[in-house]
């Protein structure tokens, strides 16, 4: 879906610059775009029910919602099963915060957002997490007015404050009405409207839209397990706390991914997985390391990064070094994709990267650079000494390795 | 000793829930994935 809002703004706004005409109107067809992601979807089911079906000697694939009865059972809806060990891999849904008249109106979530048969006219976002950002920017693409109300001063608060404002700046010059520091007090209908009214700067406004996406923050999927019966404890938002061994408070039930709250990233639960299947079958005792954790949000430029921020480091006391470089360079102005900057933020003292911060395109992809630089403790000679390709993007991240020094 | 009807029970056949259950299967267990809606999870 990304990708369609992509094509249509290359189409609907761009293709003149790259000496493309395009004679009468440019349409967004949501349909169109549905089926196409709904194929994907398929054929990703497809290769995953193989695969399983593959292992049925071992593997005992069963349709049921599952609650534990206690620490060795689990009733699956139509049978009762008993377990020696469990991890539990049941993820999260999206919060729904106390805001009055949020039950008075339909709201939009990530998954009925995209079961839309037309694009709504005008679309208020609450939350300015990474789903809120990446939902607001395709909206606004798909030719929906857009307001994207985030709670904090910083959208994606827990990246670097400079790039995350740069990326806001951005959205509002795609047309994206951007409000930070805006707490939500109120949701109503109006007619066929909805009006959701937020606290910004001790003002109070009413934002009106045809439609409202709530993207506030993540829940544990964890109310209906019966977690308790099985001597499990669960923690703040219904996340299950574990150990660095992914644990839980009952020594032979285990947690992984979303379920256990932190990073929610799908490969950080594919990271877990095979680690607590270890510990729990061959009590391994092997530990998970999440300090080299990759992130994006899918925006455009995309932001994405590992480790520190510099404001991190620094609160850790450590004297940092940071090289910064804007977009630029023979690719990006070839490709015509001109904002964004790349950040590295290095330990003074012996040159280790200590996080790599991209808002730049494919910043996704960039990033992994830093990553395997990063991995035992690399230091920035890694990117800045090493041999890249031109005319390619990723001598950006070369440039901001060298600026480090 | 105390026998189950599996070594390993994993809930939920989402990211996280898919490559545990392969790899406890690798390892040599009896593995049930139990899953209550499309597997792939969010
Ligand atoms: C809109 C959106 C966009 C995202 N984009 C990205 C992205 O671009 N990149 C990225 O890395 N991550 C992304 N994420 C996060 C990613 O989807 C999750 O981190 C990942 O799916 C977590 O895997 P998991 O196994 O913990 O949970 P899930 O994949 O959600 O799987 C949990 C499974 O458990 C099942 N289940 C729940 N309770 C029970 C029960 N009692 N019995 C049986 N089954 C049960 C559920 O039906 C589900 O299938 C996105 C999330 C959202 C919401």
């Amino acid at each position: 879906m990304l990708r369609s809002a992509e094509v249509m703004h290359l189409v609907a706004r761009r293709a003149a610059e790259f000496g493309v005409e395009v004679d009468g109107r440019t349409r967004f067809r949501m349909k169109a775009a549905v089926a196409r992601k709904d194929d994907i979807v398929r054929g990703i089911h497809r290769s995953i029910h193989s695969a399983l079906e593959g292992r049925s000697e071992r593997i005992d694939f069963l349709r049921g919602e599952a609650r534990f009865l206690n620490d060795h059972e689990v009733d699956t809806g139509d049978q009762r099963l008993s377990f020696e060990n469990a991890i539990v891999a049941t993820g999260a849904r999206r919060a729904v915060p106390p805001i009055p008249g949020l039950d008075s109106i339909d709201t939009l979530d990530n998954r009925s957002a995209l079961l839309l048969d037309e694009v709504p006219e005008s679309l208020v976002v609450i939350g300015g997490g990474y789903v809120g950002i990446e939902f607001a920017q395709m909206y606004a693409r798909f030719g929906s007015r857009v307001t994207l109300l985030g709670r904090n001063e910083q959208l994606a608060p827990s990246e670097d404050t400079e790039l995350a404002d740069l990326l806001a700046d951005y959205l509002r010059e795609d047309g994206i009405d951007v409000r930070t520091g805006a707490s939500v007090t109120a949701v109503r209908a109006d007619g066929t409207s909805k009006v959701v009214s937020a606290q910004i700067a001790d003002e109070s406004h009413d934002f009106q839209a045809k439609a409202v996406l709530l993207a506030a923050g993540r829940v544990g999927n964890t109310d209906r397990l019966e977690l308790a019966s099985a001597g499990v404890t669960t923690g703040k938002k219904g996340f299950i706390e574990v150990d660095e061994q992914l644990r839980t408070s009952q020594p032979h039930i285990w947690a992984i991914g979303d379920v256990k709250g932190g990073w929610m990233f799908t490969h950080v639960a594919t990271y877990d997985g095979p680690i607590a299947a270890l510990n729990a079958v061959k009590h391994h005792g092997k530990s998970t390391d999440y300090r080299i954790v990759p992130r994006t949000v899918f925006s455009d430029p995309t932001l994405a990064s590992v480790g520190l921020t510099e404001a991190e480091a620094r609160d850790q006391g450590i004297d940092v070094t940071v090289g910064s470089v804007p977009v630029n360079g023979a690719r990006a102005k070839a490709i015509g994709e001109r904002r964004g900057k790349l950040k590295a933020v290095v330990d003074s003292t012996n040159g280790e990267i200590l996080g790599f911060h991209i808002l730049a395109p494919h910043g996704d992809d960039l990033v992994h650079e830093a990553v395997a630089a990063m991995q035992s403790g690399g230091t920035i000679d890694r990117i800045s000494k090493s041999i890249h390709v031109h005319p390619t993007l990723s001598e950006m991240v070369k440039a901001a390795a060298r600026a480090a020094k | 000793m105390q026998t189950y009807d599996y070594d390993l029970l994993v809930i939920g056949a989402g990211q996280g829930g898919l490559p545990a259950a392969h790899m406890g299967a690798n390892l040599g267990a009896r593995v049930a994935l139990i899953e209550s809606a499309k597997v792939g999870g969010t």
